[in-house]
């Protein structure tokens, strides 16, 4: 495990399914390997009155009924499909979801512009069929072609970039279960029909701003369960998942580093105040090209937590967290850092004037920052 | 109080409670002192001899219980926690389609800060609560007294600070139809919710639910339902005891919740006292919040004469019942939205399920009469003192509502239906996706069943994809299919003397327009002159009601203008609320405008223009000379009191369109209007000088002021004023401001003391001083705003405007035409067709014309003989023409009564008569017409003594003796 950049859910967290797969007596459909509560439960953490023996903690902040949702669709016929702005916590969750129905979070289909049948149904080992011919042998199984033969979960990530036709190679998958291999028809023993076995399902993500961009079609749509994450706004929860994503960061780098909780709510702030902001916009130009989702504040603090660690005197200060919020929102010159400076200048201003503590220092952070670039 | 704790049932589980405080707190604590305190509460409103019935706000399970109760005890005094001023309305609840609510309205204040008015407290009835069961069994069995025993609506605001009130207000804002209180506080019966913030989440987390109405569902509402009597009660004092203990410490809102609960059972020992009712007779209906009071009022043993109830304040309110709708109720009391329509679902099953025969007011709105069902055989009320049911109750599991897979059939069926119908792509498919995620979902949650919000959880799942593809999402339309927001209705008979009143006078239009939504009214007066009256109606109730009442598409009325046919969007029943509360101002609508008129013209704030608004207002819809009158006589005095000219383009509009009105309509002016005018001139003469000093006094207002004193000069003179003030007043004036100065010399050119060419060659000698120039654009502004007090320079102001565009230098032109535009535009939108109708007089009507054209400013003076005196060498045209035109001749002859034939040699087309000769023969002929015109002219001279009428040479002769004459007929001719 430890010679893993970035360990699955499946790996990382084996211990406590192991353990929650001993003491789960629930009804499992399928061939899951936990009961629908005992997903939850791993999902959200467990509570005192669950009377458990020791903690789950939790992994996925959001509301209670979409996880919910999430699993009760996974349980019933239809494939789950997560939509949401970036970040949101979309991929993280349906990575929760298989390694504690399927323990196996890994088969995982991209979909790219570039991304073709082969990738989701089944391609073929050209040495292989030139030696012995086509085969099951020399076929290469999609990954949901694996799932489909293994009984557990598939993921497709990013559906909406894939195109159409690509997009409904999934519906057959969907609706009859099954794939048919044509080239090897006619070989006996119903070798050329790959069935999917018992708890078979799909988790799908999708970009909400890649709307239009590749639309679901409707039989596709029919086929899917759409479960929507909106951006976390609640102040609580966004500190949980902010605290709980950077220890993880940094028990990966091993990097010893406080980070003061002072500074965890200038970032919240800083963000909360850049929605707000974005939400007042008239257009585009007007408002920051990220989405501003939780993962992208996550993004900004690894960012200067790494670099206090590396380049900094192993502290992490307000100044580096400025720069490296403007470092990591500005993706667009000069629309993005006029908005940043209008924002340093109009909003954090006044603000370190009236309430000092970090705020003085951040801003001093950002102008520096702001200046550099431009 | 722990004396008498062993002598009670539940010594079982207080001992158990002992235990359990001590396993988890490891000793007596504030945990022991906390749970058996709640058993100390539920046993003493167990024991209390006046039998309480706890209930909580919409609940499916207090109905039920009520009912069943009622039924089984049959007792014959009810006391209702609801304010006791609102008694005598409740009767009226038969007439009303449910839920409305009960008002108390104060549209003035008395005893209470001003800023407070109106006070408005409603309490909604709905029919799935227990108080409409208690109300409906009170007032329809014979011999049951029905006392609500509640502090009054005065109380409400008295004890409640107004900056407390926040908690029971929703905060944002809302739909139209969760509006439907307006801004009234809510009152409620059984309000039931954990006080603290934290305990309530702490329920929602542990019982894996999203919102307060659904944990009351899973864990209240289920559990009850078929339980008896005794159990019902103790459970619902318990959670009435577990909320106040665990409430915060907060003062004022527990206070006031002391004060009502001192004020109840004082009112109820009274009550008790004077009628010699027995208390086991009588059952007291609250929120089981109350019943666990600890106040020592408590009980009808409980202490009396230490709480004295304070007089009402000298605010007189008003009564009335007004529509509610689920929506405005989860609105008002912060319920969740679907859930108090969930709550109505859930009553109409349980009385299903229970067989319990609901109270119906007798001819109740909006119900259909049943046949008579044989009731449930109703169990004999329990004998001796109530048993534990508490500790069964408390162990027993979670009670599982057993699967209604047909009901939830249904549901799946109708949502899938449903949400075609919105736009959404659902086929018979999701309805069987529907009905398993709803079980899985249930499943998950803990319950066989799924409860609605399940099945809400589930729908949208299913069915709701990326879009939404018409005006309801999924989750709406499932709020809709469980019952949907209902809205009540108050009947004709429950509506106040106003609001009949108008539905009378509006029977004509023949629309039910107690019904909600948008009628369309047409009348036409020509044929139906009837409708006239309506017509009325409906513009006062424009006047009055909000926008949207009653609207006209067609049609409008002014100062001596009607229309012969309008149409209106008449929407009375969507703001029946608003009708209702107009009632509580007058028994008409006329006398509600009248006070409103008066309240405007009479506030503090009242200005003459506002004044003579209310008199115009007056005039247009009540017809009422004497108001106006009373109004007009009023608008003299707080003009007379005014100092600041803001208000003067108003007031010279009004009167304006007041004095025509009065003209054409009245034989003599109203002698406030002539009061007015005269005052109005001595006033503004007055303030002139100021003005035109004042720098905030806008040229507007001066120009405005002007526009009186010259528009109204003629009726002011005749009254006895003297022009000379006015003279005086402008010689007074010394304005500095440009545009001030020319509207000056504009007052100075009306008056006559400065003539149009001393105006035009000072407006020349601004445009020609480089040193003026820059402002002269302020000064045509001046002149533009003039055209309001003086019209007769409308020519002026166009050379003005004219000479601006062609001699001012471009730096200054350019940045001042979109100055003019917007002036033109705004301030001076009655003006500029003066001005363009002068212009079009000037200017050349054609392109072509134009390089000819030379501005009249520009062409030397002619002198007017000049004009008029033709060239010499035309004689001979007006000679030759007489003939061509004999008719003209004839009749000019006629016109100066020379009657005489034309002679023969004379005839036109005579061939003997030369063209040359004609016309002197002609004269000749007619000598008397000669004459007369000759007179006329004012050349009388004579005829010549040697000239006779027959001589051909006479003519010539004629010419040469009235050679002045002959000029000028030739002149007059030559014109013609």
């Amino acid at each position: 495990m430890s010679e893993l950049l970035r360990a699955p859910a499946e790996i990382k967290y084996a211990e406590e399914l192991d353990w929650l797969e001993s003491i789960d007596d629930g009804p499992k459909p399928f061939s899951w390997r936990l009961s629908p509560k005992m997903v939850r439960l791993f999902v959200l953490g467990s509570e005192r009155s669950d009377g458990l023996d020791r903690e789950v903690a939790q992994k996925w902040f959001g509301d209670r009924s979409f996880v919910e949702r999430s699993i009760v669709t996974l349980a019933s016929d239809r494939g789950l499909l997560l939509i949401g702005d970036p970040g949101t916590g979309k991929s993280w969750l349906a990575e929760l979801l298989s390694a504690a129905i399927s323990r196996n979070s890994t088969l995982v289909v991209q979909g790219t512009a570039g991304t073709t049948e082969d990738h989701i149904k089944y391609s073929w080992n050209v040495s292989m069929v030139i030696a012995k011919g086509q085969s099951r042998e020399s076929m290469i199984p999609s990954p949901i072609m694996t799932a489909m033969e293994s009984g557990s979960i598939g993921r497709f990530e990013e559906l909406t970039r894939s195109t159409s036709d690509v997009q409904d190679a999934l519906i057959s998958i969907l609706s009859e279960k099954y794939i048919s291999v044509p080239e090897l028809a006619g070989g006996g023993d119903d070798d050329n029909i790959v069935f999917a076995k018992p708890g078979f399902s799909v988790i799908a993500t999708a970009n909400s701003r890649d709307r239009g961009v590749n639309d679901l079609s409707s039989a596709l749509k029919r086929r899917f369960n759409f479960v929507r994450i909106p951006v976390v706004t609640n102040k609580r929860s966004e500190t949980e998942i902010v605290r709980f994503r950077t220890e993880e960061l940094l028990r990966r780098h091993s990097i010893d580093l406080e980070v003061p909780p002072t500074l965890l709510d200038v970032l919240l702030q800083s963000f909360a105040d850049l929605r707000q902001s974005a939400a007042a916009a008239g257009s585009d130009d007007e408002k920051l090209e990220s989405a501003l989702s939780t993962a992208e504040q996550i993004g900004v603090l690894e960012d200067a937590v790494l670099h206090s660690n590396f380049f900094g005197e192993s502290a992490l200060t307000a100044r580096t967290l400025a720069s490296s919020l403007v470092g990591s929102l500005t993706r667009r010159e000069p629309e993005d850092l006029a908005i940043l400076n209008k924002y340093l200048h109009g909003v954090v201003e006044p603000r370190s004037k009236e309430q000092g503590g970090s705020w003085p220092e951040f801003l001093e952070g950002g102008r520096d920052a702001i200046a550099t670039l431009s | 109080m722990s004396g008498d704790r062993e002598s009670t049932s539940f010594g079982a589980l207080r001992g158990q409670l002992q235990e359990a405080a001590a396993a988890f707190a490891g000793g007596p604590d504030a945990l022991e002192g906390i749970l058996l305190g709640l058993v100390d509460d539920v046993d003493r409103a167990v024991r209390e001899p006046l039998e309480i019935f706890p209930v909580c706000h919409h609940s499916p399970a207090s109905a039920v219980a009520m009912a069943r109760r009622l039924r089984a005890k049959q007792p014959k005094v009810v006391y209702l926690e609801l304010c006791e001023d609102m008694a005598p309305l409740l009767t009226e609840l038969r007439n009303c389609r449910l839920p409305v609510a009960v008002q108390a309205f104060a549209g003035d204040v008395d005893g209470f800060p001003k800023e407070w008015a109106p006070l408005s407290v409603v309490a909604p009835v709905t029919e799935a609560s227990a108080e409409y069961q208690a109300i409906a069994y009170a007032l329809d069995t014979p011999g049951v007294e029905l006392v609500l025993v509640d502090r009054s609506s005065d109380h409400v605001f008295q004890w409640d600070g107004r900056d407390e009130q926040p908690q029971e207000e929703a905060g944002p804002p809302r739909e139209a139809e969760a509006a439907l209180h307006g801004e009234a506080v809510g009152v409620e019966i059984g309000d039931l919710r954990p006080r603290f913030a934290e305990l309530e989440e702490h329920l929602l987390r542990h019982g894996r639910v999203r919102h307060w109405s659904e944990w009351w569902h899973q864990y209240v509402e289920v559990p009850l339902g078929d339980s008896d009597h005794d159990t019902y009660r103790q459970v619902m004092f318990l959670i009435g005891s577990l909320f106040r203990r665990l409430a915060p410490g907060e003062g004022s809102r527990l206070r006031v919740d002391e004060d009502r609960e001192r004020f109840m059972w004082t009112r109820i020992r009274e009550h008790l006292a004077a009628s010699g009712a027995d208390p086991a007779d009588c059952l007291y209906v609250c929120g089981a919040f109350h019943a666990a009071s600890r106040v020592a009022e408590f009980g009808v043993r409980g202490d009396s004469g230490a709480f004295t109830i304070s007089p009402r304040t000298a605010t007189a309110w008003q009564y009335g019942l007004i529509p509610s709708s689920h929506a405005a109720i989860e609105a008002q009391f912060g319920l969740a939205a679907g859930s108090v329509s969930i709550a109505a679902t859930e009553w109409a099953k349980s009385l299903k399920r229970t067989r319990v025969r609901p109270y119906v007011l007798e001819g109740q709105a909006g119900k259909r009469k049943s046949a008579a069902r044989k009731a449930a055989a109703v169990p004999a009320p329990p004998a001796g003192a109530a048993a534990d049911r508490l500790s069964g109750f408390l162990r027993r599991p979670p009670v599982l509502d057993s699967l209604d897979e047909a009901e939830l059939l249904g549901w799946s069926v109708d949502i899938v239906r449903a949400a075609r119908r919105s736009g959404y792509l659902a086929s018979t498919a999701d309805a069987v996706a529907v009905f398993e995620t709803s079980i899985l979902l249930a499943g998950m949650r803990d319950r066989a069943k799924p409860t609605p919000y399940d099945f809400q959880d589930a729908a949208v799942t299913c069915i709701e994809k990326d879009v939404v593809p018409g005006r309801r999402d999924v989750r709406r339309l499932v709020e809709i299919m469980m019952g949907g927001d209902r809205i009540g209705q108050v009947g004709y008979e429950s509506l106040p003397p106003l609001a009949r009143d108008v539905h009378d006078r509006l029977e004509p239009l023949g629309l039910r327009l107690q019904q909600r939504g948008v009628r369309r009214a047409l009348l036409d007066m020509v044929s139906r002159p009837e409708l006239r009256a309506c017509s009325d109606v409906l513009w006062m109730l424009r006047r009055l009601m909000p926008h949207g009442a009653a609207r006209p598409i067609m049609g409008e009325q002014r100062l001596g203008e009607r229309s012969v046919q309008e149409s209106w969007d008449l929407a009375l029943g969507t703001h029946q609320r608003a009708l209702i509360e107009l009632g509580y101002e007058g028994v008409s609508i006329e006398q509600v405008l009248e006070q409103r008129l008066r309240r405007a013209a009479y506030g503090p704030g009242a200005t003459a223009a506002t004044v003579l608004a209310a008199v115009e207002d007056a005039t247009l819809y009540l017809g009422s000379r004497r108001l106006a009158d009373e109004l007009g006589t009023h608008a003299l005095k707080v003009l007379a009191a005014e100092r600041g000219v803001d208000g003067a383009p108003e007031v010279l509009r009004r009167v304006r369109a007041l004095l025509a009105h009065y003209r054409t309509s009245e034989p003599v002016l109203p002698s406030w209007i002539e009061s007015f005018v005269k005052s109005g001139y001595a006033h503004y003469c007055t303030l002139l000088p100021t003005a035109f000093g004042d720098e905030d006094a806008t040229v507007g207002q001066v120009a405005a002021m002007l526009g009186f004193l010259f528009g109204m000069e003629g009726l002011a003179l005749s009254l006895g004023c003297d022009r000379t003030q006015l003279e005086l007043a402008v010689g007074q004036s010394h304005p500095e401001d440009p545009s001030k100065t020319a509207l000056l010399w504009a007052a100075q050119v009306q008056l006559g003391t400065l003539s149009r060419g001393e105006l035009r060659s000072r407006c020349d000698a601004l445009l020609a001083n480089p040193l003026v120039v820059p402002a002269y654009p302020r000064y045509l502004s001046g002149f533009v705003h003039a055209l309001e007090p003086v019209p007769g320079l409308a020519d002026v102001v166009v050379e003005a405007v004219s000479n601006a565009f062609g001699r001012l230098p471009d730096a200054v032109l350019l940045p001042w035409l979109p100055l003019l535009v917007t002036t033109l535009r705004s301030s001076a939108a009655e003006l500029a067709p003066l001005l363009i109708r002068e212009a079009g007089r000037i200017f050349p009507g054609r392109l072509a014309a134009l390089d000819a054209w030379v501005p009249p400013w520009r062409t030397p003076p002619v002198a007017p003989d000049a004009r008029r005196a033709g060239p010499g060498g035309r004689a001979p045209r007006g000679a030759a023409l007489l003939p061509a035109h004999p008719a003209t001749c004839d009749a000019v002859a006629e016109l100066l009564g020379c009657t005489r034939e034309w002679t023969d040699a004379d005839r036109p087309g005579d061939p003997g008569g030369s063209g040359g000769g004609s016309g002197v023969a002609l004269l000749t002929a007619h000598p008397a017409a000669c004459d007369a015109l000759a007179g006329l002219l004012g050349c009388d001279e004579g005829w010549d003594s040697g000239g006779g009428c027959g001589s051909p040479a006479r003519g010539a002769v004629l010419a040469g003796r009235h050679p002045a004459a002959a000029a000028a007929w030739e002149a007059v001719l030559a014109r013609a």
